[in-house]
């Protein structure tokens, strides 16, 4: 599930939204639009070449003032900071700077097409990223081999940055490679795949709870995949609470249990899907999606996108009144109206033309906003968690209800809330450099997540930024 | 030649989750599912021990074959509670003349095995220790292990409980 278009008119919102009757749209429809967006893109990426670039923060009245800002002055900045390291987060952007880290291995649905394929994408989450987030974000593909190839890397890129955010990393190294990194450094480490997802969802979850008037301690819980999203959210729910012998995790191989045939393999070549398989057995049941289904309250499914993997007789044998997370995209695995049919009280998806969008673009600028202004030192699930709280509070000022689980991206109001209930997080665990009142990280958060709109808007009407060309765009250099 | 006792026991060992008693030949058809469950662990570790075909019924006839034979040890581990009569774990070890070494008689265990969720609690060091005395009993002045050399978790257990490292044995595909 990636994040989709935040601004003013996505591009998923091409798509317009749809009544609950009406037929899913067709595949020949759909994918009609998936490649004329594709064909713009790629227009419009070679008419602006690229997305970012790196614009000065401060006056330049003459040459002279490079003094100041370079040599000779700087040498008094940077023996500053030699003396006291802490002081880069006071004297340069590192305070605000996130590297983007990924090897390309797992790029969207498009697999392993290696770092400089997946620069692009990371162009893309950057200016999600200074957009959403008011956060300098710089894409950074490696060229690399092994995990401690990658790990050495992103270990030896950390001084210019106060976090990471990993991305497009293959399962199951992006597990050991995120540990890893976070115990090596002493900023806050992000994998989107892992924690955005999770995070987006739990914070679905917690309403869709409330709304049909559930505790996440008695629910039966069902994941349908176990990948970087799904292990992650099996984490969360547990630390939220979650009975592990009423949460069954469902892989392609059928439910994840402590006696199935792979699980010595998995003890070896992914020892956290091993200690889940632990952990849960299975949430007492062996089998498949069906012996998991059947009883069961909720269903999270973020799995490779198979259209149909969730049947509608599957909904059916759950409990009254079920939860179905159907996250895939861009076919979810069971359509929402489907869901409904045989059943489903609250349905969520991973798309933006269907209600309860669960969107990493909800959970990453926020988050990211929060422990940068708590420059914090980690990023522990408890940061995670408060994000995810934060996030269902959001939606409530709308009204929490089936349809509403989750605050849309038009919903802006509510990532400062999320920036702040991080960063307190982050001063309540001891990690926080920064430590603040609530009310001054609010006021920051909004300050900078306001900037970047008004700095665009400003941007195109001084015509720094040309106007997007209509129709097929001329071809240009700058 | 294997074995995977699991992780280092957690100080548990004082009540082990599991009973030991020496095996049966009814055990064998619990045993052998345990025993290719390792032998497929070791695949992991090494392609030069890649699981046969016909390692099934194989393993059937090795296996009763050792219950036969006074210069083999073949215990199991039984579970608790509700798993009091399942067998979740064995030991297979042998005892081998040292024609040129003292002690003379060594006993090599070969197969280590407990279900995951009976490791990690004391399960594996109880087994050891079981089938270090039983050897013992048979006249072994030394216990060695056999595993595959990439199996560090395995490596950790033995090392944890005093064993090191005596002889290699190197491979290369004829």
């Amino acid at each position: 599930m990636a994040e989709s278009a935040p601004a003013a008119r996505p591009p998923h919102r091409l798509a317009r939204r749809r009544d609950a009757s009406a037929e899913p749209p067709t595949d020949r429809r759909r994918e009609g639009q998936t490649e004329e967006l594709g064909r713009r893109a790629v227009e419009l990426s070679r008419f602006y070449a690229g997305k970012i670039e790196t614009v000065p923060k401060v006056p330049v009245r003459s040459l002279h003032d490079f003094s100041i800002w370079y040599t000779p002055g700087v040498a008094e900045v940077s023996r500053a900071i030699h003396r006291d390291p802490e002081l880069a987060f006071e004297l340069t952007g590192r305070w605000n700077t996130v590297a983007i880290v990924t090897d390309g291995s797992r790029v969207l649905g498009l697999g392993d097409i290696g770092p400089l394929a997946a620069l692009p994408v990371m162009e893309g989450k950057a200016l999600l990223f200074k957009f959403l987030g008011g956060v300098d974000a710089v894409p950074v593909p490696i060229s690399v081999k092994s995990p401690d190839e990658f790990l050495a890397t992103a270990e030896a890129l950390a001084p210019a940055f106060g976090g990471i955010n990993l991305e497009d990393i293959a399962s199951p190294k992006c597990f050991g490679i995120l540990e890893e990194l976070s115990h090596r450094l002493e900023i806050p480490v992000w994998h989107d795949d892992q924690l955005g997802t999770a995070a987006a969802t739990v914070a679905g979850l917690l309403n869709a709870l409330r709304a049909t008037e559930r505790s996440v301690r008695e629910v039966r819980t069902v994941l349908l995949g176990a990948g970087a999203a799904n292990l992650a959210t099996a984490r969360l729910l547990l630390a939220l609470g979650q009975d592990p012998s009423r949460l069954s995790l469902v892989d392609h191989t059928g439910i994840l249990h402590a006696e199935r045939d792979d699980v010595d393999e998995l003890s070896v070549r992914h020892p956290w899907k091993y200690r889940l398989a632990l952990q849960t057995n299975g949430g007492g049941r062996t089998g498949g999606l069906a012996q998991a289904l059947d009883g069961a309250d909720v269903l999270v499914a973020a799995s490779t996108p198979v259209p149909g993997t969730v049947r509608p007789e599957h909904v059916r044998a759950m409990a009254p009144r079920p939860i179905v997370f159907a996250l895939a995209n861009p076919e979810p695995e069971i359509w929402p109206d489907a869901a409904r049919a045989a059943g489903a009280a609250v349905v969520a998806t991973g798309r933006s033309d269907f209600p309860n969008q669960v969107n990493n673009s909800l959970v990453f600028p926020a988050v990211f906003r929060g422990v940068l202004d708590a420059r914090a030192r980690g990023m522990p699930d408890e940061i995670v968690l408060a994000a995810a709280r934060e996030l269902a509070r959001g939606a409530e000022r709308k009204g929490v209800t089936a349809q509403h689980i989750l605050p849309t991206m038009e919903e802006a109001e509510v990532f400062p809330h999320v920036a702040a209930a991080v960063a307190d997080a982050a001063v309540a665990l001891g990690i926080a450099r920064h430590r603040r009142t609530h009310d001054e990280f609010l006021t920051r958060a909004r300050q900078l997540m306001a900037r970047p709109s008004h700095l665009v808007r400003a941007l195109a009407q001084a015509r720094l930024t040309r106007p997007m060309p209509r129709g097929r765009p001329r071809r240009s250099t700058a | 030649m294997s074995a995977a006792p699991g992780a280092p026991s957690t100080g548990e060992a004082s009540a082990p989750p599991v009973h030991v008693r020496p095996a049966r030949d009814a055990d064998v058809p619990s045993i052998v599912p345990l025993l290719l469950r390792l032998k497929r662990l070791n695949e992991e570790f090494d392609p030069l021990l890649k699981v046969r075909d016909d390692a099934e019924p194989r393993a059937g006839e090795v296996v009763r074959a050792q219950l036969a034979d006074p210069k083999a040890v073949v215990l199991v581990a039984e579970g608790s509670g509700a798993d009091r009569e399942k067998v979740v774990g064995f030991v297979r070890a042998s005892l081998r003349e040292r024609p040129f070494y003292t002690p003379q008689v060594e006993g090599t265990i070969v197969d280590i095995y407990l279900l995951p969720l009976y490791r990690r609690r004391g399960g594996g060091e109880y087994l050891l220790r079981e089938v270090t005395s039983a050897l013992k009993a048979k006249g072994a002045g030394v216990v060695t292990a056999e595993f595959p050399a990439q199996n560090e978790i395995a490596v950790r257990f033995y090392a944890k409980r005093g064993f090191r490292p005596v002889t290699s044995i190197h491979a290369r595909t004829l």
